[in-house]
């Protein structure tokens, strides 16, 4: 660039009386950690670089695939061409867009033993992820720490929001104390995902992003936002009164840090010679097999009976098998790769 | 009974321990990670859960690096045969416990590795410069033990483990002593390798162990224990993975819970909180020897150099009578003797009759220490 202010890039946004020169200081001097690049993550990404937040993390386990690109606005064909990892795919491209900030991709799937070590040292911790297991530990994370964090997701046309700080605002556990039961919640996969709804819901959460880190807290979302942009539906829950959940709350409550613990959660066992994986979780829950059954069809070929439902499906030219039982236990076979069968089960099962 | 040999084996555990290993072994005691049933999958969470807790408190790259031994000395032979190659040179030192320098002499008679014992100061110190001289263009491994089990006297691993990395060789330290009650942080102190048993500080029980193997060890270490892995049957060799390239046949998942257990508790009181509660008690017993005729206590003066452990021996009664009549007549356990470290009882000069060695642990009362002193004020008395 030929411009000899270094700050001259970011005029437009410091012209907000809300950022100014000031503001826009502490965003250069900022940290953030995001957990996951897919849908929600490359808008984010793309919104703190463009705006100059000096540091950002991005930590993600999946490599870029042609489904990615309807709506993961930092990826291209050339990086599925390479077989890129999606958190090297994207600091590329941020580092084009701007190469003043510092940018650091890690290809990991993100759990219970290196969460800390990938979000101590931040300032600011964003969920671009797609799987509530992820979101539980971040939270655990972020109140044990006492640092903000931003939460969204999107499945369908809907999106929904809400902002974290510690200490002042109701925990995911407060509203939802306990994640969905595999397969109670749709994913993009089962249930597809409308582009411009991840565009919006991340955004928002972008814009929580640069409140929280530009020194402007008393402007946060205190509400639980929720939007639907097929139905034209823009909702705004009060959920401030839940802060705490009269003190009964286990995470921000009661400090008990159960999925940090390791209390909840999945695990995977590879089994024994045979290209296959099982997924199960911690604490077992029941499944409806035949809404389950609903969701998968539109991705593959499905029959269930009382004790078993088998899933068979073509991903990218691989073919998996997928006999999912009522506890929610599932044996993947076509990959003996447990993170790639994390990736499956939340895709598919949805968790 | 007063049981002053927790430098063998920790006792008594707290009893989260046995409720721990009682519940496991009633209610969850399967192969972990072999069928994939619900009883398997809670054992192989319990070694997932004791890989992390380990990873965490020992602040380790990773937790698939732990891998669960059946005591220190396994731990330690796994490192010392997985990363030596014909022709290696090894440094170590003369404090060393007999699982270190059994292995370290054999393969050196063997004519495999020269090795090079530097030696400790009169109070069982060993300075990092010495470990510095010793090293070659050819040496692949510094083998220290963190603590001595004869002495107590703690080596400056930092500075040997800064050192040690700046010339390219692995470290390897032996922390039987200190884990559980000296804070370790494997990266923060450039240890390649750490093995330790479960069963003395960590308060596990006997049967438990692990070795952490750094990223440097890991492109090295081949394993000589090969066998089933749960995953991968197919491989017609050791999968390739850590834990499982180093860990072949069941583990001992039953000692692993207690393990943990044993951990819960020391993580609750604070490693250093233990230390002090054992050292302060050596200190009482130190003072009151020294005051006494035809007592050589050894060991570093400064108690912030030591862990609990303490040797000592008597001019006219040799170290082995001593402890038969403490066991025989007064019912209280010391160990005596060379304490599987022959070459510290040479420099000290206390080789071969050894000297008497008392370790307190976590439950033990100053009424036990007095009790101890009352004894051998009155067995020497006239003496
Ligand atoms: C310094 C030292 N190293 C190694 C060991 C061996 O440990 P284990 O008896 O568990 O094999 C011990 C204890 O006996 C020890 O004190
Ligand atoms: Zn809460």
């Amino acid at each position: 660039m030929q411009t000899t202010d270094p700050l001259e890039r970011y005029s437009r946004q410091m012209r907000l009386p809300g950022i100014g020169k000031a503001g826009q200081e502490r965003l250069l001097a900022s940290r953030v950690t995001l957990c996951g690049c897919g849908a929600l993550g490359t808008v984010l990404a793309n919104a703190l670089v463009r705006a100059g937040v000096g540091f950002v993390r991005i930590v993600d386990r999946d490599f870029v695939e042609p489904s990615n690109l309807q709506r993961q606005v930092l990826f291209d064909e050339t990086d599925i061409a390479e077989n890129l990892p999606k958190a090297e795919a994207a600091a590329r491209k941020l580092r084009q867009i701007n190469s003043t900030v510092t940018i650091e991709p890690i290809v990991a799937d993100i759990n219970r033993s290196n969460i800390e070590d990938l979000c101590h040292d931040v300032d600011l911790i964003l969920d671009g992820s797609d799987n509530f297991e992820l979101r539980y530990l971040i939270n655990d994370l972020a109140i044990k720490l006492s640092k903000p964090w931003v939460y969204a997701g999107a499945v369908g046309s809907e999106g929904m929001s809400m902002t974290i700080v510690p200490g002042q605002t109701p925990c995911l556990r407060c509203v939802f104390e306990a994640a969905p039961a595999p397969g109670e919640a749709g994913t993009c996969e089962t249930a597809g995902v409308l582009g411009p709804a991840v565009g919006v819901i991340a955004n928002f959460q972008a814009a929580e992003a640069l409140k929280i880190l530009s020194g402007n807290l008393a402007a946060i979302n205190r509400d639980l936002l929720v939007l639907n942009l097929w139905d034209n539906i823009i909702r705004r829950v009060r959920i401030a009164p839940l802060a705490g959940r009269k003190g009964k709350c286990p995470c921000c409550a009661l400090r008990r840090f159960e999925w940090l613990e390791g209390e909840h959660g999945t695990q995977t066992t590879t089994l024994c010679g045979r290209n296959a994986v099982q997924v199960s979780h911690r604490r077992s829950s029941r499944l409806d097999f035949e809404t389950l059954a609903q969701s998968l069809r539109t991705s593959g070929s499905v029959t269930y009976n009382k004790f078993l439902l088998k899933f068979q499906l073509n991903e990218n030219g691989e073919f998996y098998e997928f006999t999912v039982f009522p506890d929610g236990r599932a044996i993947i076979k076509g990959t003996s790769e447990p993170d790639k069968a994390r990736i499956l089960y939340a895709r598919y099962v949805g968790y | 009974m007063i049981y002053l040999d927790n430098a063998a084996t920790s006792y008594p555990k707290p009893s989260s321990v046995y409720e721990a290993m009682d519940h496991f072994a009633r209610h969850h005691l399967a192969n972990p990670g072999r069928a994939g049933h619900k009883m398997a999958l809670t054992a192989e969470h319990t070694l997932d859960n004791a890989r992390h807790r380990l990873n965490r408190f020992f602040n380790g790259r990773s937790p698939e690096r732990w891998i669960f031994t059946l005591n220190g000395t396994d731990a330690l032979n796994i490192a010392i045969k997985g990363v030596l190659r014909d022709g290696d040179h090894v440094v170590t030192t003369n404090v060393e416990h007999n699982s270190v320098s059994r292995p370290l002499v054999a393969l050196a008679e063997a004519g495999r590795i020269t090795l090079t014992r530097v030696s400790a100061d009169g109070v069982g110190w060993v300075d990092p410069a010495a470990i510095e001289a010793a090293m070659t263009s050819r040496t692949r491994l510094v083998v220290v033990t963190h603590a001595s089990n004869v002495v107590g006297t703690i080596q400056p691993i930092t500075e040997i483990g800064r050192l040690v990395r700046s010339r390219d060789a692995l470290f390897l330290v032996d922390a039987a002593q200190t884990a559980g009650v000296v804070s370790i942080d494997v990266q923060a102190m450039c240890i390649d390798l750490l093995a330790f048993p479960g069963h003395k500080g960590l308060l596990g029980p006997t049967g438990t162990g692990a070795l952490y193997v750094g990223p440097r060890a890991e492109a090295i270490i081949r394993p000589w224990r090969e066998g089933g892995t749960g995953g991968d049957s197919s491989s017609p060799t050791q999968p390739r993975e850590l834990p499982y390239y180093l860990e072949g046949g069941t583990p001992n998942v039953l000692g692993i819970a207690g393990l943990i257990a044993g951990l819960d508790f020391v993580e609750s009181q604070g490693p250093e909180r233990l230390r002090q509660h054992e050292i302060a008690l050596c200190e009482k017993v130190r003072h009151t020897l020294s005051a006494l005729p035809g007592f050589d206590v050894f060991g570093p003066a400064d108690p912030a150099q030591r862990v609990g452990t303490l040797s000592f021996r008597h001019h006219s009664l040799p170290a082995g009578d001593l402890a038969a009549i403490l066991d025989q007549s007064f019912d209280i356990a010391v160990r005596p003797g060379l304490h599987c470290a022959p070459y510290i009882h040479r420099h000290l000069g206390t080789y071969p009759e050894g000297t008497v060695r008392i370790s307190p642990g976590p439950f033990t009362s100053e009424n036990e220490i007095d009790r101890l002193l009352a004894a051998l004020q009155e067995i020497t008395t006239g003496l």
